[in-house]
């Protein structure tokens, strides 16, 4: 039994104290979502219905905005950059924190609390300033070519590593990694290092025992953070503005110009809710994947 | 207009050290008192002023520093909300919510607000200080964009700029003489392009002869042609004037497509003293920042009184320094830093009856223009325009 459960429990049974079960302490929080954030989500979407008018919206109720979502070009050119920018970067982080979540919970000894602590410190740089960071790394003269200029093995600066795709994938990995490396870790946690010794000691190599014992164990949280970096990344609008070049626009920039530029209200909702109905998609078929392969329901025992 | 770069995060340390420097003058109203500023404006016909006033426009745009002696003498807070790009004002407003007192608007927004009905009409009997603007911003033929038909003001004109080619002299010497020179295949990959879709059109509609509030739909192909190539010539589209500095500072660009003064200063700023701007032959555009009460206000008499403080000599010169701007007042330009005069051409001009004349040449090679229509049948469209921009930088 659980120290919350206790805690519900207890009063009942007395039944002369006032009783405040786990629901009710959801109250404000859920009060709080349904004013801030479903009721506002709900008027967003019913404007994706309405008829546009410049920075206003009217009757009638129309699907015009869908059509004109789905039909334009440029929309289905932005969207495609967004999903390859957006599993690029979740694939990359969660392959890259992997390792070293794992090594933080079973090889780091008395370095785990620095590294952690060091993983969180990165969270004090801002996020603009780790993206001029990026630029002035991978520019013509930044750090990058001048280095290999200066080793004389370049004669002229690499163009190709900023201002693209790869420039805005690097930089959001190197964003969103301290994120997946703590949800990892904790997902690690849980996990004794017996297990792992115990999948040894029968024999298993090491490819085997991330395979059959390791993987397993971790595949809801990686899938999960896999799941959240895809989304923050192919929502992102400003690292491709300040990075990707000029081919390097996604789906959030065009939302942004809808609603702000064009003063096209129905076409920005309708366009905001195809991109939450495709990261939904995506959690979905995560969900459905990790319960086909039966990882979804992993209970460690203590 | 656009120029939202100019207090972005990547400028913000060049903003705080102006800041600082002005901290001192905004803190001494006797200073400017005896330098023949108002500063409270000791004209009887100012209006009374007191309360808060919600300031919705630029960061910078409410100038702290410069108004803080006038804030402090009427008792007057400033609640300011910040946006990222002009049309957060007209989408803030028109999604209601806020009772906004202040916003500035580029003079091409003025078809778009009065449609929209968030301008209102100004009572000039309180900003008595209208009086000492250069003549050209006087005049109702500024293409009727802050002063009505009927003579009725809808916004006050207190810092203006003007396009041009900015370039890396180190790297560019001599720089270049016309818009066209920034096609040069040997500038390929070295072209400086800002995510600035009313001011790419407005310059290229400059460049190709046309009328950018009155462009037929048949001509357009024409605008995208010529911006398409100029896009392709860049190998990014920065989000602000600051980045795209940073860009020609780091030597990623050589040169830039819709340049401004202002980044002189900002390069300068950064180490590098050799950023030039100049007017190309084929001139360019200019913009004028207005001090307008959106039909929100609850404090229209205090708002007044800012707008009539703002266009005091000393305050707009302060003003002008703060931001690295021009001066719409007469005596102001007198009153500037060097650094700030050498801007625009000041020197050239003889203060009095001459330089209204002045200033009118320089905006007839670039001149003000209004934007496109919200709705048209014949003409480019806002809309059209905006949602045609992200077609041109995908198919550069």
């Amino acid at each position: 039994m659980t120290a919350v459960e206790q805690s519900s429990r207890t009063p009942a049974r007395e039944g002369s104290r006032f009783h405040v079960g786990p629901a009710a302490l959801a109250i404000p929080a859920a009060l709080w979502m349904v004013v801030f954030f479903a009721a506002p989500l709900l008027l967003f979407f019913v404007y994706s219905f309405l008829t546009a008018r410049l920075y206003a919206v009217s009757g009638p109720l129309t699907l015009e905005a869908y059509r004109d979502a789905l039909t334009t070009h440029i929309n289905a050119t932005l969207a495609l950059n967004s999903l390859v920018v957006g599993i690029s970067v979740a694939a990359t982080t969660v392959v890259v924190a992997l390792p070293i979540a794992y090594w933080l919970r079973f090889a780091a000894g008395r370095w785990e609390t620095v590294v952690l602590f060091l993983i969180t410190a990165t969270f004090f740089a801002s996020y603009l300033v780790r993206i001029y960071a990026w630029r002035s790394i991978l520019g013509d003269n930044g750090l990058l070519n001048s280095g290999l200029k200066s080793l004389g093995i370049l004669d002229q600066p690499l163009g190709f590593v900023l201002y693209n795709r790869f420039a805005v994938t690097v930089a959001l990995v190197h964003i969103f990694l301290p994120y997946v490396v703590l949800v990892l870790y904790a997902g690690f946690r849980p996990i004794s290092p017996a297990l792992v010794e115990a999948s040894q000691d029968l024999g298993a190599n090491a490819v085997t025992r991330w395979r059959k014992v390791i993987l397993p164990l971790v595949a809801a949280p990686a899938a999960t953070s896999f799941v959240l970096v895809f989304v923050l990344a192919a929502a992102d609008y400003v690292t491709p503005q300040f990075l990707g070049g000029t081919d390097g626009a996604m789906l959030g920039v065009r939302i942004q110009t809808a609603l702000t530029g064009a003063g096209n209200w129905p076409l920005g909702a309708a366009l905001s809710f195809l991109m939450l109905a495709t990261f939904v998609a995506c959690y979905a078929l995560t969900l459905l994947l990790l319960r086909s392969l039966r990882l979804d329901r992993v209970r460690f025992v203590s | 207009m656009a120029y939202e770069s100019l207090f972005r995060p990547t400028d913000r340390r060049e903003f705080l050290r102006r800041g600082a420097a002005l901290l001192t003058i905004g803190a001494t109203p006797a200073l400017l008192a005896a330098c023949g500023g108002s500063s409270n404006s000791g004209s009887a016909a100012a209006p009374k002023a007191s309360g808060n006033i919600d300031y919705l426009s630029w960061e910078g745009y409410d100038i702290p520093p410069v108004m803080k002696a006038w804030k402090a003498a009427n008792s007057v807070t400033v609640k300011p909300t910040y946006i990222g790009n002009h049309d957060e004002i007209q989408a803030k407003i028109k999604a209601g919510g806020g009772s906004y007192d202040l916003i500035t608007y580029y003079q091409g927004y003025k078809p778009l607000y009065t449609e929209l009905d968030i301008l209102t009409k100004l009572d000039t009997d309180k900003i008595p200080n209208i009086e000492g603007l250069f003549s050209v911003f006087k005049e109702a033929d500024a293409r009727n964009l802050w002063i009505d038909e009927d003579g009725n003001w809808t916004g006050v004109p207190w810092t203006w700029g003007s396009i041009g080619i900015t370039w890396d002299d180190a790297k560019l010497p001599g720089g270049l003489t016309a818009w066209d020179d920034l096609l040069d295949p040997k500038l390929k990959g070295k072209v400086g392009v800002i995510n600035d879709p009313l001011g790419a059109f407005t310059l290229t509609a400059h460049i190709l002869g046309k009328d950018p509030a009155a462009l037929p739909k048949a001509e357009y192909s024409e605008i995208k042609d010529y911006l398409t190539k100029m896009v392709g010539q860049a190998k990014s589209v920065a989000p602000s004037f600051g980045d795209m500095t940073n860009q020609l500072v780091a030597g990623d660009i050589v040169a830039c497509y819709q340049g401004w003064a202002y980044m002189n200063s900002l390069a300068a700023g950064a180490g590098n003293k050799t950023v030039k701007t100049v007017t190309p032959k084929e001139g360019a555009f200019s913009f004028c920042d207005l001090y307008a009460i959106p039909s929100t206000s609850d404090n229209v008499e205090t708002v007044h009184g800012w707008i009539n403080e703002a266009i005091d000599p000393v305050i707009n010169a302060r003003a002008a320094e703060y931001l690295v701007g021009a001066v719409t007042v007469e005596k102001s330009a007198e009153m500037l830093n060097a650094d700030t005069k050498a801007l625009y051409p000041y020197d050239d001009l003889d203060l009095g009856d001459s330089t209204g004349d002045r200033l009118k040449k320089l905006f007839e090679v670039a001149p003000f223009y209004g934007m496109p229509p919200s709705e048209s049948d014949e003409f480019i469209t806002f809309t059209e325009m905006s949602e045609n921009w992200e077609e041109i930088k995908q198919g550069a």
